[in-house]
């Protein structure tokens, strides 16, 4: 597979796999490949060479993480910001996303053998139409994948992510799916583009930069972040192994954080509800009833009735996220046969 | 029979790093007096294993080993430092990630900010301490203004901005900083809050759903109080996270860390802000 490099570990290197997972491992990890061009200057080779043994570099990160039984990863592969650059460079980057991609959809034996999952993640239709065409046919044939999980962010940024999210809630608000009060952090996880992942648990970023620069923002707020000054394309087993050895250290007070703002939200939610069928009872003119079994079932009853409109919500935008994707296939195979 | 050798040599090489964490720190509030840099940079390289290559290039050094050093004399010194920088942070974020919070380190901190030319300062902490202490960090501020800078502290003026109380404490004469106490409540259930906002004008249809972009949301996020997005964090203790500190915010915020804020020096915290005007911001580009 191209996307993943064959290959299998050194004896070093599958001893110091197994120390490690003798510990905590990160079940899902993400990566911000900086330094293509820094590696590319300092090699005095084109940009666009840059690019490419980032992607072989990507490939091989892969392997150790199947090798490490790290089952998802997710790349910061192609930002909205980076649209800014230079139009050669753009479109070097789109060419190489359109070769990656065509290359994969000739691998799909392969992608099935391995229960490779691969999912693209941002406002495709940024993109160029054959590219957007490319991912989902890619998305399509990989979906009911279940081995492991990559998750390319491409022409994503957080911020528009999250206003994403905000978007479909509203959406589903217009459609009389749902009210507003059922918003809630949990309504919008669902919303964001990583619906269908867990939150990572490690984030590294490589090339000696320290900022998050508008990935992952919602996801990551209590993920272990790493930043190493290895430029992307130089990336090597050691400094995989060294980011898991800080996630390890870090694990059990990141733990603890999660756990202590996972009971705060299941409070905040119970005390949301309990307004909310109070406030239900008042409008129907019953008012506060004393009986505190009386308000107990009022806002169980709630519940169960919010929890309601939110599944439905979510089974009508995952059909509207598929349609988009079968729509796409269409026109591809439409215009295959023409 | 292997994963138990395996398991036993993990337990070793985490017993060491460890070992290695709190000698490190036993030195750091132990040799504060002394100004044995060389001494102590000598240590740190000895006890950091070279083979796991943990900090790379010293300038690129994110991650500070801890200061020691003179007392810093002056807030006149102060104020020339901050302009010597090529770059100066608008808004400093100081997330603390530790257990026990000094109220006295943390108000040197926003004095110090206030005193190199910094206009707005949050404190943050992941449990909310901070918010239900508000008034004794605002006197804590306050007091160490007074103590730190003096007669010139009439120059300087204090604008706290909390939910409860939004006045100036104090006239507005020349300087001003801006300094807020956040929680987690400021992260993503603010940005819920503003979710459900935003759906109460499409449910009274004043406004479609595809009507909404970044910026929208960013206002809506920001309200009449608005503080500029935070442009630095200086991150205190050990766990490598921001904890919840502000997500929506910190998009292009440089995130360095400092072991911690027990004991912080002036040169610590100056080291941070050189650090700082060091980093090249392409914006993507």
């Amino acid at each position: 597979m191209s996307w993943i490099h064959k290959g299998e570990l050194t004896f070093i290197e599958r001893l110091s796999a197994n120390i490690l997972k003798a510990g905590p491992m990160p079940k899902h990890v993400a990566f911000i490949m900086d330094g293509n061009r820094r590696y590319a200057r300092k090699l005095h080779v084109e940009r666009q060479q840059g690019h490419t043994q980032g992607f072989d570099k990507l490939a091989e990160t892969l392997r150790w993480c199947l090798n490490l039984e790290i089952r998802e990863v997710t790349v910061y592969a192609f930002s909205i910001e980076n649209f800014k650059r230079a139009k050669d460079e753009v479109d070097g980057l789109m060419e190489l996303a359109r070769q990656k991609f065509s290359r994969l959809l000739d691998e799909q034996e392969d992608l099935e053998k391995h229960g490779v999952c691969i999912r693209v993640l941002g406002d495709l239709t940024l993109l160029p139409l054959d590219i957007q065409k490319l991912i989902a046919q890619a998305v399509l044939a990989t979906k009911n994948h279940n081995k492991c999980f990559l998750n390319v962010c491409f022409a994503y940024t957080s911020r528009h992510e999250i206003t994403n999210a905000v978007k479909e809630a509203a959406w589903g608000v217009e459609q009389g799916l749902i009210k507003p009060s059922d918003v809630s952090e949990f309504l919008l996880d669902e919303c964001l583009y990583t619906s269908n992942s867990p939150d990572p648990d490690l984030l590294i970023r490589t090339s000696g930069e320290v900022r998050l620069s508008d990935f992952l923002l919602w996801q990551t707020t209590y993920s272990c972040l790493v930043f190493q000054s290895i430029l992307w394309p130089e990336y090597s087993f050691w400094n995989l192994c060294e980011a898991i050895l800080q996630y390890q250290l870090n694990h059990h007070a990141l733990q603890k954080a999660r756990d202590l703002h996972a009971e705060a939200r299941v409070l905040q939610q119970l005390e949301a509800d309990r307004c909310c069928a109070a406030e239900l009872l008042q409008q129907t003119g019953l008012g506060k009833p004393l009986d505190p079994q009386l308000r107990q079932e009022a806002v169980q009853k709630y519940t169960a009735e919010r929890e309601g409109r939110v599944h439905s919500f979510l089974t009508a935008l995952q059909e509207k996220r598929d349609r988009f994707f079968t729509d796409l296939n269409k026109g591809s195979i439409a215009s295959a046969k023409a | 029979m292997m994963a138990v050798v395996y398991e036993f040599v993990w337990r070793m090489l985490h017993a060491l790093l460890h070992l290695q964490r709190t000698i490190l720190s036993w030195f750091r509030i132990s040799i504060w007096n002394w100004n044995w840099r060389l001494w102590r940079r000598a240590v740190a390289a000895v006890l950091v294993p070279a083979v796991f290559g943990f900090q790379n290039h010293p300038h690129n050094n994110k991650k500070l080993v801890p200061g020691g050093g003179k007392k810093s004399c002056g807030r006149v010194r102060w104020k020339s430092d901050g302009k010597s920088l090529e770059k100066l942070p608008l808004h400093v974020g100081l997330l603390i990630a530790e257990e026990e919070p000094r109220y006295t380190d943390i108000a040197n901190l926003v004095v110090w900010c206030m005193a190199v030319g910094i206009s707005y300062v949050s404190v943050y902490d992941n449990q909310g301490i901070f918010r239900r202490n508000n008034s004794r960090l605002m006197d804590e501020i306050l007091k160490q203004q007074q103590e730190l800078l003096g007669l010139d502290s009439l120059k300087y003026s204090v604008e706290f901005l909390n939910k409860s109380n939004e006045k100036p404490e104090q006239q507005v004469l020349s300087c001003q900083a801006t300094v807020k106490v956040l929680s987690p409540d400021d992260g993503k259930p603010s940005i819920v809050k503003a979710a459900q906002k935003f759906c109460q004008l499409v449910e009274h249809q004043q406004q479609r759903s595809t009507d909404l972009d970044v910026n929208m949301l960013d206002s809506l996020l920001r309200g009449t109080k608005g503080m500029p997005d935070p442009d630095l964090v200086m991150k205190f203790g050990t766990v490598d996270s921001t904890l919840g500190f502000l997500p929506w915010h910190i998009r292009l915020a440089e995130i360095i860390s400092l072991p911690s804020h027990i004991n912080i020096k002036y040169e610590d915290f100056f080291s941070a802000l050189k650090c700082y005007a060091g980093c090249e911001q392409r914006l993507g580009k």
